[in-house]
């Protein structure tokens, strides 16, 4: 009975915090004025929005770009794990932390490195103009977004696809390259086949966050006006000159209802994938498959996917960072400064950004483990309802997208008195980002748990130990270094994260992500640029530490 | 220019430990009950300012209000407008907020005080100001700021320098094939400011929707503000802004050699950033010496010299005042006066439609 009062506890804290913030955008979906002030209920904002041919142009928008960031992220992402997991591709194993970066980088820090570096009067392309005459390129297009979102989105494909092919034998590859097939015929009709599922289901996550994406539209998209659901939300801030909550909160119904049967899919593809496993042959004996001069081929396409993908935006920005000025007709050596640095550290609101930035990542970040551990552990082998609610509870918040997320959280702390004190605090920041991010804590941790063997337990119990006995000396010890490993990745998601906090944003709780948006929007290019390069610097650091540590970065 | 949240509490706590320093004179020109109200707001100790303007250029003004009042801290937050909006009538909502509401969205401040939010309140300083910028003595216009076309100095030259809106046609025409594309203005679906500067434009400008057609013709690039707009034009990516505050402007000129500044001369729009003190303010009468300080010469002088936001008041003298503007455009000056002819476009149905109308005149100009 002791033990049963902790669990339900904890769950029905994760339900609460799940479903309060996303029961509050449902109600105001159906109001005709923010839930604050007089109101009735109606269809009207849906009815608004649906007048507007803005929300149609999003919703395209949103398709297009959702379906070639699968269309590109899926074949990249699943031809890079083949040629890092299985082949004897030239330093490998030095590659493997930068094909991670795009997922550690800050989209908003990645797309303001593209418009510095690529834009009309961008470095590289003052430099194209230069050699060839004209700019072949045009970062502000929809092609273009659509194209550096699949890019950047390489990486997430290539986490599930690699640790499926890690868990096959070698020998069906071994065996067709012996009767004759190319290293890439290989690729793509015995290996990627195999991995058909993993492929499916990255595929499947690559499209529901191309409905989510919103630092890289908010940047490029602006200049040409092209808009996606979240920036269409976004601009619905300010369409009627007061604040229209209602209708953000309706476009908000709009996009949980497209990403969260999607979500709903994924869970399935992923029960699916379990059982098409058993198709693989004995594990563990894999011998990489020489590529002969395909070797060439391959690590150029990898140099190039590099060199677009990190390469362009980062050196983009750390320039941009030490110039007063740029563009056209501004020799680099003349502009030179150290000036905007002194800037941000001259700034309080700045300063406490960075320390607020780095307090959220560390301490924010073991809290955050330390509730994913006690969500993990009240389902930890007790298969029953509970168990099965939690697994659909922690994957809720995923189909919401982070700006909503954080405007409904400043609703909760608005109008709950209890929580009202903690709102002008870092705290209201951290249990948004913590919900926000539940499934992506809950399956690191969920995963050093897996390995656990239950016959240890099983030993404890036996002898008379209670569950919390279990689980304090047997259990928890046994996890320790999964879950230092887990601190470090929700570290590193948490420095990089900017949408939830955009509407929390506000004096006592900056962060550096949401001061980027704003910093954006108010043209503050030269503080973006330093302060991008600093998140940039704490997200390294993170990835140094993990990597200095041995911490497996994926599974 | 650069904005960002700002947050700053100047504790001047000390001081106030001292009684002798802690006794400071009643304003020359003002009630003698005046006294009453300082030592009220000594004791509330502290003033809560919600702001559209810079921390940056506000420190100026909050350093000297402290030196004049030791003993009441000011608590300084800055924010983008809609921000300020809806984050008071939030807090509004829930209970408390901010003492002082001071920001550039003219229309959502009137919004504001016609929704019963403001103290009447009427400041001593009255007589200084325009009678423009004094609305029913709740709601009072602080700052004087033209609203300027500006350029990129090293690349356009000469005749390419429009200096009026009939020379802005002009040059979307002649110049077409240097600036389409490189135009840029305010996203008025996105910017209250932008939107509130294009609806005085129309009522300003007897060619209104030729001039916006002309615009639509060249490809505009639009923004949601005037630092993404100044960083553009800098870096030769646009060549020419419209709707920018000169405040601004001329802030970012001094350390940026390509910010060029026109200041129409067949009309010169004049924006005014409105404060007011709240009703059920925690510290009511901190709030009033502020906005009393603001609008006192001594205040107004700061933001004339040192906050380069432009003086309103006329017996202030200088380059960044109503008087220097004055001298040197005159009658060309149309300042948007405080007043509840503001809320005409916050009107949902009317607002839409003038939206509706605007866009359809930038395309039929593609």
């Amino acid at each position: 009975m002791r033990a049963v009062l902790p669990r339900v506890g904890v769950i029905s804290l994760t339900a609460l915090a799940v479903f309060l913030p996303l029961g509050l955008i449902f109600y105001q979906s159906l109001l005709d004025a923010p839930f604050f002030m007089p109101h009735k209920v109606s269809l009207g904002a849906f009815e608004f929005i649906f007048a507007e041919s803005d929300f149609w142009d999003a919703l395209k928008n949103s398709l297009i770009i959702a379906s070639s960031m699968a269309i590109i992220a899926v074949p990249l992402g699943g031809i890079l794990a083949f040629l890092m997991v299985r082949t004897d591709l030239p330093g490998r194993h030095w590659l493997e932390p930068l094909l991670l970066i795009p997922v550690f980088v800050s989209p908003m820090v990645l797309a303001f490195g593209y418009v510095v570096a690529a834009g009309p009067v961008g470095f590289y392309s003052v430099w194209a103009k230069d050699l060839i005459g004209f700019v072949p390129w045009n970062v502000y297009s929809l092609t273009s977004i659509a194209i550096i979102a699949g890019l950047t989105h390489v990486p997430h494909v290539y986490l599930y696809s690699s640790s499926a092919l890690k868990s096959l034998g070698s020998d069906v590859e071994e065996a067709a390259r012996m009767a004759g097939a190319s290293p890439l015929q290989v690729a793509k009709d015995v290996s990627l086949p195999m991995v058909t599922p993993s492929l499916l289901f990255s595929g499947v996550l690559v499209f529901f966050l191309g409905f989510e994406i919103f630092g890289l539209p908010l940047v490029l998209g602006d200049p040409e006006g092209h808009l996606v659901l979240a920036t269409y939300l976004y601009k619905l801030t300010n369409k009627l000159g007061i604040p229209s909550y209602h209708l953000m909160a309706a476009v908000a119904v709009c996009i949980v209802a497209v990403t969260f049967p999607l979500v709903m899919l994924q869970r399935r593809l992923l029960a699916n994938a379990g059982k098409f496993i058993t198709v693989k042959g004995k594990a563990g004996r894999q011998r990489p498959l020489p590529l002969g001069w395909w070797r060439w081929v391959a690590a150029a396409i990898l140099a190039l996917w590099l060199f677009l993908t990190i390469l362009v935006p980062l050196s983009g920005i750390a320039l941009r960072a030490f110039v007063t000025t740029w563009g056209e007709g501004v020799r680099l050596a003349d502009v030179l400064t150290l000036e905007h640095f002194r800037a941000v550290f001259e700034q309080p609101t700045l300063m406490r950004g960075i320390v607020n930035t780095v307090l959220i990542g560390v301490i924010g970040g073991a809290l955050a483990v330390a509730c994913y551990t006690a969500i993990a552990l009240s389902t930890h082998r007790k298969p029953d309802g509970w168990t099965r609610f939690v697994d659909y509870l922690v994957l809720v918040p995923r189909a919401v997208p982070g700006l909503l997320a954080g405007l409904a959280f400043l609703w909760v702390f608005l109008f709950f008195p209890p929580l009202a004190p903690l709102r002008s605090t870092v705290f209201s920041v951290w249990i948004a980002y913590t919900v926000v991010w539940l499934a992506y804590g809950m399956r690191l941790v969920s995963s050093s748990l897996l390995q656990v063997g239950p016959e240890l337990e099983e030993v404890a119990r036996t002898t008379g130990a209670s569950r919390g006995q279990i689980t304090r000396d047997v259990t928890l010890p046994l996890i320790r270094f999964g879950l230092l490993a887990s601190w470090l990745l929700v570290f590193m998601i948490f420095e990089r994260e900017y949408s939830t906090a955009v509407y929390l944003l506000g004096p006592g709780t900056e962060v550096i992500g949401a001061l980027l948006v704003s910093l954006w929007s108010t043209g503050g290019a030269d503080l973006v640029a330093a302060l991008s390069l600093i998140n940039v610097v704490l997200v390294a650091i993170g990835l140094g530490v993990a990597l200095r540590f041995g911490v497996k970065l994926h599974d | 220019m650069t904005r960002f949240h700002g947050h700053l509490t100047l504790s001047l706590a000390a001081l106030a430990l001292v009684p002798a320093l802690a006794f400071a004179q009643v304003p020359a020109g003002y009630p003698a009950s005046y006294a009453d109200t300082i030592a009220a707001a000594k004791t509330e100790g502290k003033v809560v300012i919600y702001s559209t303007t810079d921390t940056a250029a506000a420190n100026f003004l909050i350093k000297d209000f402290q030196a004049l009042y030791p003993g009441i801290s000011v608590e300084y937050n800055d924010m983008n407008s809609t921000e300020v909006y809806n984050r008071y009538i939030g807090e509004r909502a829930a209970g408390g907020s901010a003492d002082v509401l001071w920001s550039s969205s003219m229309d959502l401040q009137i919004k504001l005080v016609t929704d019963g939010n403001a103290i009447a309140y009427a400041s001593p300083e009255i007589p200084g100001l325009p009678a423009w910028a004094v609305w029913k003595n709740e709601a009072f216009g602080t700052t004087y700021e033209p609203i300027a076309i500006v350029y990129n100095k090293r690349l356009l030259a000469g005749d390419e320098v429009p200096q009026s809106h009939a020379d802005l046609m002009r040059v979307f025409t002649t110049k077409a094939d240097k600036l389409k594309g490189k135009v840029t203005t305010y996203d008025i679906e996105k910017s209250g400011v932008g939107f509130m500067l294009i609806t005085q434009d129309s009522q300003q400008n007897p060619a209104f929707w030729d001039f916006v057609k002309a615009l639509g013709k060249i490809g505009p690039r639009f923004q949601s503000s005037s630092g993404t707009m100044m960083e553009r034009i800098s870096s030769g990516e646009n060549l020419l802004g419209y709707n920018i505050f000169s405040s601004y402007a001329a802030l970012r000129a001094k350390r940026d050699p390509s910010i060029g500044i026109v200041l129409p001369k067949d009309y010169t729009l004049v924006m005014s950033r409105v404060m007011f003190a709240s009703k059920g303010a925690k510290h009511p009468n901190a709030a009033k010496l502020w906005v009393d300080y603001i609008l006192s010469k001594r205040g107004q002088t700061l933001i004339g010299k040192e906050a380069e936001l432009g003086s309103i008041r006329a017996d202030v003298e200088g380059e960044m005042t109503l008087a220097g503007f004055t001298k040197a455009l005159g009658a060309t000056l149309k300042p948007i006066p405080v007043s509840g002819e503001l809320l005409g476009f916050l009107d949902q149905t009317k607002r839409l439609e003038f939206l509706k109308q605007w866009q359809s005149a930038i395309k039929s100009g593609k």
